[in-house]
C-alpha cells in the first residue's frame, strides 16, 4: 500500500528523536582521540642528530634546518629547525623516517593562528649548545657574561640570545626577524634598517629578547617609517 | 501564439548539489532538460604533474587526496602499481590489512553516496544517519593510521602501522551492526515512496551505452553488467575471498542506489573473511629506502575503487622520481554519462543523476 | 481565565469611553491594538518556531540543536534576527527594483491578514466574518503572487524557475484545499469559523471528516511550501529558488511570512478539525495554542523525514489523486447528510 514506506520513515525518525544525541560538545568536551592521532607536528631539539632524513622524505618542503660545524670537531650543530606547518599534509612520512623520534605528532589539533607568520615554528637548540655555535658569536660574547653572577644563568642565557640575534643581524639573516613582522619583504626591509644603524640594532636586539610584543610594535614602526620615507622622500629626513 | 525558448542554467560550480566543483551547463525548456554539458576541472590541483617532482614514496599522501571519500583506495592502487613496477612482494599480513581498510573505505564511500543522495533529494535526516555510521569507520581509520579522512596509510611494500588491539572489537561491532544500519536506510530511504518515485526510471543507462562510454564500477553493474575488477582481474589477494557482484536490472538511478547498498553488505562479508584468515607477521616488507626503478619500465595497474576502475599508469626514467603518472579516474569517465542519462528528464532528475553517478571531484579533476 | 483577553479589551473600551472618547474611536483604537497584538504574537511565534524547528530537527537527527545562547538555546533566534538586521541589503543591479523590494512586504502583509478571521479562543476573532473560511482561502492564494514577484523581480533564472514552480503548485493545491474544507462547511452549515467551532461541540470533525483532514493536511503542506513540497525554495536544486537574491531583512521577511503562514494554517486545522478552543480545564485560547503547536510539530516531523517530491509528480498527485478524493469526499458527505436527515437526526 502506498504511504506505508512514508509512515515507516516517520516511525524511524520518531524513534531517533528520543535516542541519545551523538553530538560531542567540542570546546567543553574534547573529542576522544585515538592514540595514533596526528595533530600538531612537534620537534624536540634535544634529540636531533641532524641526519636530514626528515627533509629528504618530506613531500612538500615543510621542514628545513640550519646547521653549523661544531668548533674543533667534524660534527655538526643545530642552529635552528623550522616546521612550516601551513604546507604540512600530516602524512607521517617524516615521523617514520626520523631515527631518534625527534619529530613527533601530538594530539593538539587546535592549530589555527591569527597571523600567517605564526604558523611557522622555529625551534632553537638549548642555550648551552648555542654558546658553541659559530666562531663569530663566540668572539662577540663579552667577558662579564661568562662570569658567575647572582641569577647568573638567566642573565647568561639572555645575553647569549642577544648575541645570537646580533650576530644574525650582522650576517644579514632575516629569518630571525620573521617572527616580528608580518611579511617577508618587511623582514628584509627591517634588516637593512638595522644594519645601517648600530644603535637601532642594539635596541631592537634587546627588545627581541626581553619584550617580544614591544619588539613587534617597534619593528612595525620602523618598517612603516622606512616605507613612508621611500615613497615620499621630500617629506623630510630624520 | 505562445512559444517557449530554451534557456541555459548553470548547475554549479557553486551549487548545493555540485558535489564539490562540478559545473553542469544545462539547456532547458521549462523544467525539461534538453541537454547537459559537463564542465570539469574546477578542483584541478595538477596531481599528475606533482607526481613527476616527488619521489615514489612521497606521492602516497597526494594519491590519497584523489578520492578523499575513500582515501585508502587510491593509495592502494598507487602503491600496488609501484610494487608491480619494482616486483616487490608484500607481506601476507599487510595484504590482509590492505583488504580490510580498502573494503572499509568502500563502505564509507557508499555511505556518503547514500547520504548525499538523501540530501540531494531533500531528505536531510537520511544524510545524518549515513554520516553517523560512516563516523565509526573514520574512527577505525584514526585508530589504525592516525588520520581520519586522508589517511595515507599505505606504504610501498605494506602499510605504515599494524592494527592496534582496539581495532578488532571496533570493526567486529561495526560489522555486527551493519545489517541494522542497512535496514534503517531501507526504512528511511529505500522504502520511501517519494524517493522511489524520484529514482525509478530516472537516468536510465543501458548496458550497451555504459560499456560504450567506458563506465565502470557500481554504475556499470547497475546497468546489469556483472563486471568487478576484484573478480575479473583480481589484484592483491582478492581471489581468496568469496563475495557476490550485485547487479541491477535497467541501469536507472534506483539500481545505482540499490547496487551500492548491496555492495556495502558484500564488503562486510569480505572484511569478515579477511579478519578470520588474517595471519600474524610483518606489516611492512623490506623495501629499498631509495626507490629507483630501471629506466623505461612502465606499468598499468587497476583496482576496483568505490567509484569504478581506478588505474595508474606509471612510467619510470631511472631516477627516484617517476617520469609520468597517469590516473585513470573513474569519476571522470562516469561523469561523461551525465548528459546521456539526463537528456529528456526534468531539472530535478539532473540532481538525482549527479548524486547516483556518485562523482568525487577531487578524483575526476585531479 | 477564559475571557481574560476579552475582559481586557472591554475594560479598555469602557475606560476610553469614560474619558469622553466617542465609542467609534474607542473601537478603532481597540482594533489597532488587536492588530498590534497579532503582529506581536506572530513575531514571538516565529522566534519560538524557528527555535523549535531547529530543536526538532536536531533531536530527529540525534543532534542537540542550538544550545549556546540562553537556556536550551532559546535566544539563538533573537541573535539570528539581530544578525539579519545588520546584514547588508543587496539589490541586484539588473533586478526590477520596485517589484524586488515590495515582494517581501506584500508576502508578510498577506500572511498577517490571514489572522483577521482566526478565532484565537472563544469569541476572540479580530473580525467575526460570516465568510471567514472563504476569506482565509482566497487570501492564502495571494501569496503566490508575492512569490512570483520575488522570482520575476530578482532577474535570476533560479528565482524564476522557483517562482513558476510555486505558481503551478499553488494553483494545483488551492483546489483540493478548498474542496477538502467544503465537507466541514457542509456539516457545520456555515463559513463562519466561530460557528464551525461551535458545531464541533459534540464531535470533532476529524472523526467525521478524516479523509478531508488528510487531503487538507497534504494540500496545506504544499501551500506552505514546506518539505516535502518545498518546490519554490528547493535548496538542493534551485539553490534557494525565489529567495536566491534576497539578503538580510528582506529574506527574513519571507522567512517570517512562511512561519506566519504555518501558524495560520495549523491554527485553521485546529479550528476546523480539532474543535478549536474546545477542551477541558484550560481556557480556550490556551487549548488552541496547544493544538496548533502539536499540528506544527507534525509538519516539522514530516519535513525532516521525507525527500522532496518531483515537480511533475507533485502536480499529477494533486490532479489525479487529491482532487478526485476530495470531490468524492464531498459526495459522500452530502449523501451522508441527506441520509441522516432522512433518518431524522
Amino acid at each position: 500500500m502506498i504511504g506505508k514506506g512514508l509512515l515507516k520513515g516517520l516511525g524511524i525518525t520518531f524513534k531517533h528523536g528520543w535516542e541519545k544525541n551523538i553530538t560531542i560538545q567540542y570546546p567543553e568536551v574534547m573529542p576522544n582521540l585515538q592514540e595514533r592521532y596526528r595533530g600538531s607536528l612537534e620537534f624536540d631539539p634535544q634529540n636531533c642528530i641532524i641526519c636530514g632524513m626528515c627533509t629528504k622524505v618530506c613531500p612538500n618542503n615543510v621542514l628545513s634546518f640550519e646547521s653549523a660545524p661544531m668548533p674543533g670537531s667534524k660534527k655538526k650543530q643545530l642552529v635552528s629547525y623550522t616546521i612550516d606547518l601551513q604546507y604540512c599534509m600530516f602524512c607521517n612520512l617524516c615521523v617514520e623516517a626520523c631515527p631518534t623520534h625527534t619529530l613527533y605528532f601530538t594530539h593538539n589539533f587546535e592549530l589555527s593562528t591569527a597571523r600567517r607568520g605564526e604558523i611557522k615554528r622555529v625551534y632553537s637548540p638549548p642555550a648551552e649548545a648555542q654558546l658553541l655555535t659559530g666562531e663569530s658569536q663566540a668572539e662577540l660574547i663579552p667577558a662579564e657574561a661568562l662570569e658567575p653572577q647572582p641569577d647568573a644563568e638567566a642573565e647568561a642565557k639572555r645575553l647569549k640570545q642577544l648575541q645570537a640575534i646580533k650576530g644574525a643581524i650582522a650576517r644579514g639573516n632575516s629569518k630571525v626577524l620573521d617572527k616580528f613582522v608580518d611579511f617577508e619583504e618587511d623582514a628584509s626591509l627591517l634588516m637593512t634598517i638595522l644594519q645601517a644603524d648600530q644603535k637601532k640594532q642594539d635596541k631592537m636586539a634587546e627588545l627581541m629578547v626581553d619584550d617580544k610584543n614591544k619588539a613587534r610594535k617597534v619593528a612595525a614602526a620602523f618598517v612603516a617609517k622606512e616605507k613612508r620615507d621611500k615613497t615620499g622622500p621630500e617629506e623630510g629626513k630624520h | 501564439m505562445l512559444k517557449t525558448d530554451p534557456y541555459t542554467i548553470n548547475i554549479g560550480p557553486q551549487h548545493p548539489s555540485a558535489h564539490g566543483g562540478l559545473r553542469a551547463e544545462t539547456i532547458m525548456d521549462g523544467e525539461d532538460v534538453q541537454d547537459v554539458i559537463v564542465h570539469l576541472g574546477y578542483v584541478h590541483r595538477s596531481v599528475e604533474k606533482i607526481a613527476e617532482s616527488r619521489t615514489y614514496a612521497q606521492f602516497v599522501p597526494y594519491a590519497s587526496r584523489l578520492d578523499y571519500l575513500a582515501s585508502h583506495l587510491p593509495t592502494l592502487g598507487y602503491v600496488q602499481a609501484v610494487e608491480k613496477l619494482l616486483g616487490i612482494t608484500v607481506p601476507e599480513r599487510a595484504e590482509y590489512i590492505r583488504v580490510i581498510v580498502a573494503e572499509l573505505s568502500r563502505i564509507a564511500s557508499h555511505l556518503i553516496f547514500a547520504g548525499s543522495l538523501a540530501i540531494d533529494l531533500g531528505a536531510t535526516t537520511g544524510m545524518i544517519y549515513c554520516y553517523r555510521d560512516r563516523e565509526r569507520i573514520m574512527d577505525m581509520f584514526e585508530m589504525s593510521s592516525g588520520q581520519r579522512l586522508i589517511a595515507s596509510y599505505m606504504r610501498i611494500g605494506g602499510v605504515s602501522h599494524d592494527f592496534p588491539d582496539s581495532f578488532y572489537p571496533a570493526v567486529k561491532s561495526f560489522l555486527g551492526d551493519l545489517p541494522k544500519m542497512i535496514s534503517e536506510y531501507h526504512g528511511l530511504l529505500s522504502g520511501n515512496e517519494i524517493l522511489q518515485a524520484r529514482c525509478k526510471g530516472v537516468g536510465v543507462l543501458s548496458a550497451d551505452d555504459a560499456i560504450a562510454y567506458g563506465i565502470t564500477g557500481p554504475n556499470l553493474r547497475a546497468s546489469g553488467v556483472a563486471y568487478d575488477i576484484r573478480r575479473e582481474d583480481p589484484y592483491g589477494i582478492y581471489d581468496r575471498f568469496e563475495f557476490n557482484v550485485p547487479t541491477g536490472h535497467c541501469g536507472d538511478s534506483w539500481d545505482r542506489y540499490t547496487v551500492r547498498i548491496e555492495e556495502i553488505e558484500q564488503s562486510g562479508r569480505i572484511i569478515e573473511q579477511a579478519l578470520r584468515d588474517m595471519p600474524a607477521g610483518d606489516y611492512l616488507g623490506k623495501v629499498p629506502r631509495i626507490i629507483k626503478p630501471p629506466a623505461g619500465r612502465e606499468v598499468y595497474h587497476r583496482i576496483e575503487s568505490a567509484k569504478g576502475e581506478l588505474g595508474y599508469h606509471i612510467v619510470s626514467n631511472g631516477t627516484d622520481k617517476p617520469h609520468r603518472v597517469h590516473v585513470r579516474a573513474p569519476s571522470f569517465v562516469n561523469m561523461m554519462a551525465l548528459p546521456l542519462v539526463s537528456r529528456g528528464g526534468k531539472l530535478q532528475d539532473i540532481i538525482t543523476n549527479i548524486a547516483t553517478l556518485d562523482p568525487v571531484l577531487g578524483e575526476s579533476d585531479r | 481565565m477564559e475571557t481574560i483577553f476579552i475582559d481586557i479589551a472591554e475594560f479598555l473600551t469602557s475606560w476610553m469611553v469614560g474619558l469622553g472618547l466617542a465609542p467609534l474611536w474607542a473601537d478603532l483604537i481597540i482594533t489597532i491594538l488587536q492588530w498590534a497584538v497579532i503582529v506581536l504574537i506572530i513575531t514571538v511565534n516565529t522566534i519560538v518556531l524557528v527555535w523549535m524547528e531547529r530543536k526538532v530537527s536536531g533531536f530527529i537527527q540525534e543532534r542537540i540543536g542550538p544550545n549556546r545562547l540562553g537556556p536550551f538555546g532559546a535566544f539563538q533566534t533573537i541573535a539570528d534576527t539581530l544578525k539579519l538586521l545588520t546584514k547588508e541589503d543587496i539589490v541586484p543591479a539588473r533586478a526590477d527594483k520596485l517589484i524586488f523590494k515590495t515582494a517581501p512586504m506584500f508576502f508578510i502583509i498577506v500572511s498577517v491578514m490571514l489572522y483577521a478571521v482566526l478565532p484565537l479562543g472563544n469569541n476572540m476573532a479580530v473580525v467575526n466574518l460570516n465568510v471567514g473560511l472563504f476569506y482565509f482561502i482566497s487570501l492564502g492564494s495571494l501569496s503566490t503572487i508575492c512569490l512570483l514577484m520575488a522570482g520575476w523581480g530578482s532577474n535570476n533564472k533560479w528565482s524564476l524557475v522557483g517562482a513558476m514552480r510555486s505558481v503551478a503548485q499553488m494553483i494545483s493545491y488551492e483546489i483540493p484545499l478548498a474542496f477538502s474544507l467544503l465537507g466541514v462547511v457542509m456539516i457545520a452549515g456555515s463559513l463562519n469559523l466561530s460557528d464551525i467551532v461551535t458545531a464541533q461541540n459534540r464531535l470533532w470533525f476529524i472523526i467525521l471528516q478524516p479523509v478531508a483532514f488528510i487531503v487538507y493536511f497534504i494540500a496545506a503542506t504544499a501551500e506552505l511550501n514546506r518539505g516535502p513540497f518545498d518546490m519554490p525554495e528547493a535548496e538542493q536544486e534551485l539553490t534557494a529558488g525565489a529567495y536566491t537574491e534576497y539578503t538580510g531583512m528582506r529574506w527574513a521577511l519571507f522567512f517570517l511570512a512562511e512561519y506566519t503562514n504555518l501558524v495560520a494554517v495549523s491554527a485553521l486545522a485546529a479550528t476546523l478539525f480539532f474543535g478549536g478552543g474546545q477542551g477541558p480545564l484550560l481556557p480556550s485560547w490556551l487549548w488552541i495554542i496547544i493544538k496548533t503547536y502539536l499540528i506544527m510539530l507534525v509538519f516539522m516531523w514530516m519535513k525532516w523525514t521525507f525527500p522532496r517530491i518531483r515537480m511533475d509528480h507533485l502536480l499529477s498527485f494533486s490532479w489525479k489523486v487529491l482532487i478526485p478524493v476530495s470531490l468524492a469526499n464531498i459526495l459522500v458527505t452530502g449523501a451522508g447528510l441527506e441520509l441522516f436527515r432522512w433518518m431524522g437526526w
